[in-house]
């Protein structure tokens, strides 16, 4: 019932097609077709490990005499969420003129808690107030999600004991450290009927009983009994589910994704294109630098034989990341 | 202790070249490209679509060491375009199909919220949504309703321009 053979006729010429079954502010989930399984899996892999978030890098207490050890503290600190809406505008800190950091690069927190109760109380990320200027008001500030409104527990306090220390947050991807990957998880799975026999499931009697069916399931055609196994087929139908940790929304993820993997890829053309490009910046650098929106890097126009397809990302200043143009059909992609 | 810096594994070290080609000599047509901080992001899906192109006769990758962030990958061709030029055609390829699906995306996700508020309506939600263009340049949506929502009445179409 999910599937109409005339919603198929236009897909087929196209490339990539997307339907989205579930879109909120916490996950998306969405159906990839006509696209092979490399081309999914560097999707899935380039947002898990190499889209730029913002996180606590770098620590310096002042006081602690709570229990916990100011490392411990430092690395439950690290793994707070922050909102990175903006990040695109934050520079790498390795990037930044600055010497060690600065406003460009970082957005500061404070945290300064004392327990003058006689009971218990509890310190979370509420309580950490970003300080100083930034790029945007929410850039760096704690992702808080949950119905107390405190945002996850970094430690308690007893009476008396007090913590006070100040954060820097950076900017950087997961490959790094797993506290810059903005997706709390990515579901990922074809061929739900295992047709294609890419699994081996383990079962004591019955596999079908005691593996029950995925939600796509229903998706595809079930298998039919006695037939044949086709030794030609290849997943073609892919289904994500994005999760958040909450500081950039999923569909973000989904799309600044994309624009990651576009960028590691014109790079390469770049590279291969460019010839001996005499006098060009030789040392490290970030994987993004010098690609933002403002830099003249020529990617815009070094390739662009297909079609309308103008500006891969986005030159046209259009609303999204793509441009506006949508009359791809040159024929790149088959 | 001795261990690397993480960051080595994605930021090219001082002069390193992202990309470098190495002519095989012994086999016709043939080149090894040595990407440096590259994974099997990269590594696999340019050798998979590499093999899916008609000119191109042998395409592989490896990743030589689990911990060095570097690809072999060796292309051979037909003769009629050189390994390189059968490279970028691919990565041209694939940022281009890359820039479609995220088109796509933002199109879906603009329907799939409209959708959503169609719950608003008085429908508990669609089934499904399907948007394209004709061939006048307009847009077209199908929206399928849910077959409760419709009193039993089944699988409707819904237009709207």
């Amino acid at each position: 019932m999910d599937y109409d053979p005339m919603a198929m006729d236009d897909a087929e010429s196209l490339g990539p097609v997307v339907k989205i079954s579930q879109a909120d502010s916490v996950r998306v989930k969405f159906e990839l077709q006509n696209a092979d399984i490399s081309f999914a899996n560097s999707l899935r892999r380039v947002m898990l490990a190499e889209i730029p978030t913002i996180a606590i890098d770098l620590v310096e207490i002042e006081s602690n005499s709570s229990v916990l050890a100011d490392e411990f503290i430092a690395h439950r600190l690290g793994l707070i969420p922050l909102n990175a809406e903006g990040v695109e505008h934050l520079l790498y800190s390795r990037d930044c003129d600055c010497e060690e950091y600065c406003e460009n690069c970082s957005v500061k927190l404070t945290l300064h808690a004392k327990c003058t109760g006689y009971e218990n109380m509890s310190v979370s990320a509420r309580d950490l107030v970003p300080v100083g200027e930034r790029i945007n008001q929410s850039l760096g500030t704690p992702v808080i999600n949950d119905k107390d409104g405190t945002g996850p527990l970094i430690l308690k306090l007893r009476p008396e004991q007090e913590i006070k220390l100040e954060c820097i947050a950076k900017k950087g991807i997961a490959k790094e450290h797993a506290k810059w990957a903005p997706s709390a998880a990515i579901g990922f799975e074809y061929d739900p009927h295992n047709k294609l026999r890419h699994l081996d499931l383990w079962y004591e009697k019955d596999p079908k009983s005691e593996w029950p069916p995925s939600e796509y399931a229903k998706w595809e055609e079930p298998p039919v009994e006695g037939e044949p196994f086709d030794f030609d087929a290849v997943p073609n139908h892919f289904y994500y589910n994005v999760e958040t940790a909450g500081n950039l929304p999923p569909d973000g993820i989904v799309t600044e994704g994309i624009k990651v993997i576009q960028q590691k890829l014109a790079g390469l053309i770049h590279e291969l294109t460019e010839g001996e490009g005499e006098g060009g910046y030789d040392g490290p650098r970030s994987p993004d630098y010098n690609s933002g929106p403002d830099t003249g890097y020529g990617y815009s126009t070094s390739y662009g034989g297909n079609g309308g397809n103008q500006s891969a990302w986005g030159g046209g200043g259009g609303t999204t990341p793509f441009g506006a143009q949508t009359s791809y059909g040159g024929g790149g992609w088959s | 202790m001795n261990a690397p810096d993480r960051f080595e594994l994605f930021l090219l070290g001082e002069g390193e070249k992202k990309i470098a080609e190495t002519v095989v000599n012994s086999i016709p047509n043939c080149s090894d490209f040595l990407m440096k901080k590259e994974d099997h992001t990269i590594g696999n899906l340019l050798a998979e679509h590499l093999k899916k192109d008609p000119q191109v006769m042998f395409a592989a990758y490896k990743i030589g060491h689990p911990n060095v962030p570097e690809v072999l990958l060796r292309i051979q061709t037909n003769g009629d375009i050189n390994p390189r030029e059968a490279l970028v055609k691919i990565l041209k390829q694939l940022v281009a199909a890359y820039g479609q699906l995220g088109r796509e995306f933002q199109k879906e996700l603009a329907l799939r919220q409209y959708a959503d508020q169609g719950r608003g309506w008085g429908f508990e939600w669609f089934n499904k949504v399907q948007m394209g263009w004709n061939d006048g340049g307009e847009k077209w949506c199908l929206l399928w309703l849910r077959e409760e929502s419709l009193g039993g009445g089944g699988m409707k179409g819904k237009n709207i321009i």
